[in-house]
């Protein structure tokens, strides 16, 4: 008993898993830098919290999208490109449905519908926000959804379902192709400018140990419409009988069809739901970011797809759990490094945790 | 009805009997005539017949590689069908997919992979019964009759059970349809040999409740004897179709096939 033992374990366990001991090493450091910073005041308590609500509000849209593309990784089989693509259309429909409710009879039709293209109408003077115009976002958020969702049955109808059969390489390359043509005809009519999508939301300042971090009306509406879709994918999934079956059919698609769950209506209910839901984040991502351009969704899935395989590819716990994860790296990673490097300090997140846990932190392909 | 094609595999013609008539009632539930099948472009079954007639215990015995699985998926509509017909109650079955021939009163129990590993126990039961509306409470309690530990650890993983528990749920996932024909591959495969017997007994149980049975069994002496008819397959053709106790005390079956 005693330190000898307790050694020898350790040393054990050193040598097994090394990986593991300099992750710690590393974490300490990190800390014992953030400690330091906030006992000396360098750091504040206040910019520190600033950061984490930040990373929180990224890892909710982050986690939101996150759920549409574990689901289609896990009933369908294959790692979808065009899901960020999917993001952006979801994005410019909801934000052309705003603005034409929103600026109607203030300005050119042609002008709102293609959300301002070349500077013509810009939603900070349309007054857009949660608070100024909340019938226009509600308006937009939904058209974002339900057109993310014809989008996706579209193209699962004409590019999909006739390839659902051939293997995972095949419908991912594909995917990569539906992407590029998605992006690049959304680019062809809105523009490649990246236009300011809403005026300045009200904020509060919440007293913080030696500062206040500030939270928006366009944070809030990220928790509550993130969150309700993500607690309503639970309910759907653990309590209905589609839910039921969609897990089923993750878990074992040759059973499902042999106790003829009809598998080919549950990929349509995965496209509508997963789409909806991306659609909606989609929509959610700019409300909360303020801007809006062609690229924006391509670039988030590259943080989205750290997040889901982090958590686990195919579980939808893992993408919001995932999400969060990356969201915050990225934000909070600034304290210790520039800014522009926050995107990478994700990535090495998701790296050193696959090498420490490589099937993710929810073993994934279960939907549950 | 000569379910049979060819003699011994030396053809010094072993004495089998060929015209032996199904024993309860005549009633024909499934018929297979002349059924070639297999899987892309690998045929594998060749001019196969098989009857079951209605509450009937069939077993296929047969070497590795014989197509004795391949039959039960042929008749679930899970292979590439390349000829003749499967008939099931007077209805031509031929070609319907699995998800059309388990509205027709057939359940399948797959050898391998036959629960929803991540589901709990009753949301596997649950998801025997999706193409009814409701979930059949009535059915739900025979299963729970039959098998009280599925009651038991009704919100347990199936999983996390053991091999012998999750061979009871997949027979009681397909039972929630009340099927009228039970097609079971290898139900002992992978059992602790002192659990083979208590699940031989428990499938005697669901015949004896008027299920007709359709089995392929490893365990080919147990199985013919525990049936009222048995097919031995060799190359995917019919080699022998007698009562289980004859073609258990049959020299040449023996010899050939149930190593002596």
């Amino acid at each position: 008993m005693g330190i000898a033992e307790t050694y020898t374990r350790g040393r054990q366990f050193a040598v097994a898993r090394p990986g593991s001991v300099l992750l710690a090493l590393v974490g300490i450091i990190l800390l014992y830098d953030l400690l330091s910073g906030l006992a000396t005041g360098q750091t504040s308590f206040s910019s520190v919290g600033s950061l984490v609500w930040d990373g929180l509000m990224r890892g909710l849209v982050i986690g939101l999208a996150g759920i549409g593309l574990s689901m289609t990784y896990s009933i369908l089989n294959f790692a979808n490109f065009a899901h960020g693509d999917f993001i952006t259309a979801g994005a410019f429909s909801g934000w052309a449905t705003t603005y034409l409710v929103a600026g109607l009879g203030r300005a050119d039709v042609g002008a709102l519908l293609l959300v301002g293209a070349g500077g013509s109408v810009f939603g900070g003077t349309l007054g857009i926000g949660v608070t100024g115009t909340p019938l226009a976002v509600a308006a937009g958020a939904l058209v974002a959804g339900v057109a993310t969702v014809v989008l996706a049955l579209g193209i699962d109808r004409l590019v999909f379902k006739p390839i659902r059969d051939e293997d995972g390489i095949t419908l991912l390359i594909t995917s990569v192709g539906v992407a590029f043509a998605l992006r690049y005809l959304m680019q062809f009519v809105f523009g490649s400018s990246v236009r300011g999508t809403t005026s300045q939301p009200p904020s509060i300042s919440l007293y913080f140990v030696d500062g206040a971090v500030r939270i928006n009306a366009h944070d809030i509406a990220v928790v509550v419409v993130a969150g309700g879709l993500m607690l309503a994918v639970h309910l759907l999934l653990q309590m209905t009988k589609l839910g039921k079956a969609m897990r089923a059919m993750a878990d074992n698609e040759d059973l499902a069809q042999i106790t003829g769950i009809p598998t080919e209506r549950v990929v349509r209910s995965v496209w509508v739901i997963g789409g909806g839901l991306t659609g909606v984040a989609g929509y959610m991502f700019i409300l909360w970011k303020g801007t809006l351009g062609f690229n924006d969704g391509w670039l988030l899935l590259l943080l989205i797809f750290a997040a889901v395989i982090l958590g686990g590819i195919g579980s939808i716990y893992g993408a919001i759990v995932g999400g969060l994860a990356i969201g915050l790296t990225a934000s909070v990673s600034v304290i210790w490094i520039p800014s522009a490097f926050a995107r990478a300090a994700a990535f090495a997140v998701m790296i050193v945790l696959l090498l420490v846990k490589p099937e993710g932190i929810f073993s994934g392909r279960s939907t549950a | 009805m000569s379910a049979d094609t060819t003699g011994g595999a030396d053809g010094d013609g072993a004495a089998v009997s060929r015209e032996t008539i199904p024993e309860r009632g005549d009633q024909s539930l499934l018929e297979v005539r002349d059924l070639d099948a297999g899987y892309g472009d690998l045929q594998i079954l060749t001019d196969v017949d098989m009857d079951v007639a209605d509450g009937e215990y069939v077993t296929i015995v047969g070497p590795n590689g014989a197509g004795k699985s391949t039959v039960m998926k042929s008749v679930f509509g899970l292979t590439t069908h390349m000829g003749g017909t499967v008939t099931f109650e007077d209805e031509d079955i031929t070609g319907l997919r699995p998800e059309e021939i388990i509205h027709e009163g057939i359940g399948y129990v797959p050898q391998n992979h036959n629960v929803f590993a991540s589901l709990t126990v009753r949301e596997n039961l649950e998801m025997g019964a999706y193409i009814l509306d409701e979930v059949p409470q009535d059915a739900l309690d025979a299963v729970f009759d039959r098998f009280p530990i599925l009651e038991e650890r009704q919100t347990q993983k199936a999983g996390t059970m053991s091999g012998g528990q999750q061979q009871m749920l997949a027979m009681g996932r397909a039972l929630m349809l009340d099927p009228s024909l039970l097609l079971l591959d290898e139900p002992s495969a992978g059992l602790a040999p002192d659990l083979v017997d208590d699940m031989f007994d428990r499938i005697d149980a669901i015949n004896d409740d008027g299920t007709a049975i359709l089995m392929v069994e490893q365990n080919a002496k147990e199985a013919l004897r525990r049936c009222d008819r048995g097919y031995v397959l060799a190359n995917g053709q019919n080699r022998y179709m007698d009562d289980g106790d004859v073609l258990l005390n049959d020299e040449q079956v023996r010899q050939d096939f149930l190593g002596g």
